[in-house]
């Protein structure tokens, strides 16, 4: 069989694997919500409601297609698809395990390797924000042009500490290529670049919630202020489209937590594991960061916008920088 | 004019990290806490006598005839006009019956006047509060669906006899 076909089948196999865990990732939500709330959650659809996100899609194409009145009919049709296309393109590089052999051939679990993959990763994700700069100005509705404007703002101020952060982790391992920033935590647990760097790691975590829209700052929504910000005007496969990035973004974000700060699919204590243990590692360490986003969610307030922007470029960025300077001086001497 | 005092914020408050993790430990705990959702339809509300369900029809022991002797107290008392009756005659010992006796159900506020107004006790308000169908016509309730035997009442019209005793006896020795 040739490489090509093996192509195709690993891009097939992640991205059903990656959707099917966001359309989970929806249930899950709705359960940690209500677990959280002493509420038992859905439970009607299948046993224990695991055939809900099934039927929350079903609905979700039947319903009504609105387009507002004085809406950009090309721009408001494109923002969800900005929105959702990047979240899932930057999942091709995430290397979920290490070697296999699929019929015959020697290849390794991710749909494509890059010597500039964590570059990638960060490019591809800074585009999500279009979807929902273009999505707040198309829809005309002042709650989503207000929502789109505070996204836009936002992601502009935490995305250079996301990077900043994930630069020191760069420095450490000498290279853009995350299966060489896995490879040079492998060994021991304490190899983890979560210990080498524990300021960069909570950097990046906190950058990861601003990029993802998510609880504690997620003024793109902002239910109670901007009614449903970027997306309130948006109904039907639209608004899924939009909801399908949001929890894409969540996996991308919490598999680049892991790859960076956790060792990726290294197994602790077993070297040489088998590509399936590898992989069940990685998803058991992606899924403790997934159910970070669901817990922090309902946990904390939404901070106020101006608490954002000072947390983001007053605390964040010299933290982030002043971690890149040590981290360079350590590493050059 | 009342000048609030703040509460000096320690350093570990204003960093708010330990309180972002105290907030954490609260709602993980809180995971695990016993629910407090009650499954509706498979688990029902507990009912008492006290409770003022729908309005349902007393039949007599027989099983055929009502209690109602189409007398109109209830359709007068009433306060939403939900009550509507046509009386006619039998031929049993008590003469009159209705012919048609129709409560709207989205009508019905059940506040049980027309328990209170009527002086043959025949009808009460039941434990039934379920309600829903697909047309208006359909809530409005005939006697067929209305009457119900002494044995489905039967909590109720204890405790209603109960409640009112003291009125019965004055009006009894007077």
């Amino acid at each position: 069989m040739s490489v090509v076909w093996i192509w195709i089948l690993k891009a097939v196999l992640i991205y059903g694997g990656v959707l099917t865990l966001a359309a989970g990732m929806t249930l899950a939500e709705r359960k940690v919500s209500a677990w959280i709330q002493w509420r038992i959650g859905p439970n009607r659809v299948g046993p224990w409601g695991l055939l809900q996100p099934l039927a929350d899609g079903v609905k979700f194409i039947f319903k009504e297609e609105v387009l507002p009145e004085g809406a950009n009919p090309l721009l408001f049709r494109l923002a969800p698809i900005l929105a959702a296309g990047p979240a899932m393109m930057a999942i091709a590089v995430i290397p979920f395990a290490g070697d296999l052999t699929i019929f015959g051939v020697h290849t390794t679990l991710s749909i494509t390797d890059l010597d500039i993959s964590s570059l990638y990763v960060v490019a591809i994700s800074g585009m999500g924000v279009y979807g929902v700069i273009l999505g707040g100005w198309s829809s005309n509705s002042k709650y989503s042009l207000l929502g789109g404007l505070r996204a836009s703002a936002q992601m502009v101020s935490y995305e250079l500490s996301l990077i900043l952060a994930m630069l020191a982790v760069v420095v450490l391992a000498g290279s853009l290529d995350l299966r060489v920033i896995v490879a040079d935590q492998a060994g021991s647990i304490l190899q983890w670049n979560l210990w080498r760097q524990p300021l960069a790691f909570f950097l990046f975590l906190v950058a990861a919630f601003a990029e993802c829209n998510r609880h504690p700052f997620d003024f793109a929504e902002c239910e109670p202020e901007l009614v449903g910000g970027f997306h309130t005007e948006y109904s039907s496969m639209k608004f899924a489209l939009f909801f399908l990035g949001e929890y894409c973004a969540m996996i991308v974000m919490s598999s680049m937590l892991t790859t960076l700060f956790l060792g990726g699919p290294e197994v602790p204590f077993w070297r040489a594991a088998p590509w399936f243990v590898q992989l069940a590692a990685f998803l058991a360490k992606t899924s403790v960061f997934l159910f970070l986003f669901l817990w922090v969610r309902w946990t904390l307030p939404r901070l106020r916008f101006d608490q954002l922007m000072r947390l983001g470029w007053k605390v964040m960025l010299p933290l982030a920088l002043a971690n890149v300077f040590v981290t360079g001086l350590v590493a050059s001497f | 004019m009342v000048i609030v005092k703040r509460k000096e914020l320690s350093l570990a408050e204003r960093l708010y990290l330990p309180e972002i993790a105290r907030a954490l430990s609260m709602t993980f705990r809180a995971l695990f806490k016993p629910k407090v959702t009650r499954q509706y339809p498979e688990e029902p509300l507990p009912k008492t006598p006290v409770m003022r369900g729908q309005p349902r029809l007393l039949m007599l022991d027989d099983g055929k005839s009502l209690a109602c002797v189409s007398c109109g107290l209830c359709e007068i008392a009433c306060p939403a006009y939900a009550i509507t009756i046509d009386g006619h005659e039998t031929e049993r010992f008590i003469e009159r019956e209705p012919e048609r006796f129709e409560i709207d159900m989205l009508r019905c506020i059940l506040c049980g006047f027309c328990e209170e107004a009527c002086p043959k006790d025949a009808i009460f308000m039941s434990d039934e509060l379920e309600l829903a169908d697909f047309t208006r016509q359909s809530l409005v309730y005939g006697i067929d669906k209305l009457k119900r035997p002494r044995a489905a009442l039967q909590q109720r019209i204890d405790y209603f006899y109960k409640a009112n005793d003291r009125w019965r006896k004055r009006s009894s020795t007077s």
